[in-house]
């Protein structure tokens, strides 16, 4: 199991959301959560460093989470970085769009703690392996 | 249509399209310009009293198309305008004969009117979204609130719980003196008299407030019933005048995008997932 002291950042516009998402991630062990409202300040925080794990919403004002995705992907400091996105996006092509683009993981909204567990657990063991 | 239209807003619009259409044609003589409209228009041509109105859109229209002309790099007006951009005349033409299109269907079916009390129902709608946006956000926080309270009372009853056990098991193994056993006994008894019933009657209270988050849904649910029913009203009132105005060749396909929000409908759709499921296998049929 991945380092439960791990920094990760919750990007969502919606505060609710967030909050959300940083409940799970507390309930799966990780605490250690910081939060962005959009891609844009998601990609400050990133560059100033720190950060072990992004878990970001797609649609979102400013820079939109596949913005995002690419920027990390193409930013030497950041391009190792998971990225799993949790989205209303349920499109084919935004999950094809998404995994070309290099995401760690997918998750549609609504979606349920479990399936947040699983995936996290199926991005450690790929970055284990 | 007939051609003595009664429509005073009809005759400005069509010396307004005839105007453009003639300056668009400029230099050549005004008529060929205007033959190579659709029979529709020419029905509707026979009026052609050209107002002050119209002289004055006309000699607006000229400056400005005047003006336009001048920073080009091919300088001559009129015909090398002409030449660069051939498309101008037609989409000149085209615009004029769907504006008076647009408005003579408006103004003879009565559509006028209903867009005009649908355009004041958009502000109200609007308010009415701001307002299940807002009920439903205090909803959620209120939620996210409680569970923020009773998850340490949960951890609380569990640990205090499990510690107790411990000490019986080590009682039941023998491995407890009679003077803890009283101090055992007494620890039990207040945790089963004090500590469960003040933490199950917290929990309950945060359960109570949950419950209770729950009643914007039958606020919002009034709200959104009435904009379902001001949009599905829209709706067809739109589609009925596009129906009557737009021709099949201009319709287009609907703009592909990946910002769509969640799927409200997916009956009969094939180009979304309905499940994490569906998310999964085509990631990985895709090798990722």
């Amino acid at each position: 199991m991945a380092d439960p002291k791990m920094r990760i950042l919750v990007v969502d516009d919606f505060s609710t959301m967030r909050r959300i998402v940083r409940n799970l991630l507390k309930e799966l062990g990780f605490a250690n959560v910081d939060e962005a409202e959009d891609g844009a300040i998601a990609l400050q925080k990133l560059q100033a460093g720190g950060f072990e794990f992004v878990v970001t919403d797609w649609n979102m004002p400013n820079m939109d989470g596949l913005q995002l995705l690419q920027a990390v992907r193409a930013a030497p400091a950041l391009s190792h970085l998971p990225v799993l996105m949790i989205t209303a996006e349920a499109k084919k092509e935004n999950i094809i769009a998404a995994a070309q683009a290099g995401a760690s993981g997918y998750i549609v909204k609504p979606f349920t703690a479990a399936t947040l567990s699983e995936k996290l657990q199926k991005i450690f063991d790929k970055m284990g392996g | 249509m007939s051609d003595a239209n009664p429509l005073g807003d009809s005759a400005e619009l069509e010396a307004l399209f005839d105007s453009i259409a003639v300056s668009a044609a400029k230099p050549a003589p005004p008529p060929p310009a205007a033959e190579k409209k659709s029979s529709l228009m020419s029905q509707t041509r026979e009026s052609e009293d050209l107002t002050e109105d119209s002289q004055d859109l006309q000699a607006l229209f000229d400056s400005i198309a005047g003006k336009d002309k001048t920073p080009r790099p091919a300088g001559g007006p009129g015909e090398a305008a002409g030449a660069e951009w051939p498309g101008q005349k037609k989409i000149f033409t085209q615009i004029g004969q769907m504006a008076r299109q647009l408005r003579d269907t408006l103004a003879t079916s009565g559509y006028d009117k209903l867009i005009e009390k649908t355009v004041s129902a958009i502000p109200d709608a609007r308010d009415r979204l701001a307002y299940v946006a807002n009920l439903t956000e205090q909803a959620a926080c209120k939620v996210l609130n409680a569970t923020d309270v009773a998850n340490p009372l949960q951890d609380e009853l569990e640990t205090g719980a499990a510690l107790l056990a411990a000490k019986w098991d080590a009682l039941y193994a023998n491995a407890m003196g009679v003077d803890d056993f009283k101090l055992l006994a007494g620890e039990t008894r207040a945790f089963l008299k004090n500590a469960v019933p003040q933490r199950t009657a917290a929990t309950k209270e945060q359960l109570l407030e949950i419950m209770m988050a729950q009643d914007f849904q039958d606020l919002t649910g009034q709200v959104i019933k009435k904009i379902v029913a001001f949009a599905q009203g829209l709706e067809t009132q739109l589609m009925s005048l596009l129906i009557e105005t737009i021709p099949v060749e201009k319709r287009t396909e609907s703009v592909e995008s990946l910002l769509n929000g969640p799927v409200i409908n997916a009956d009969g759709r094939s180009d979304v997932v309905v499940s994490q499921q569906q998310v999964d296998d085509l990631l990985d049929s895709l090798g990722f």
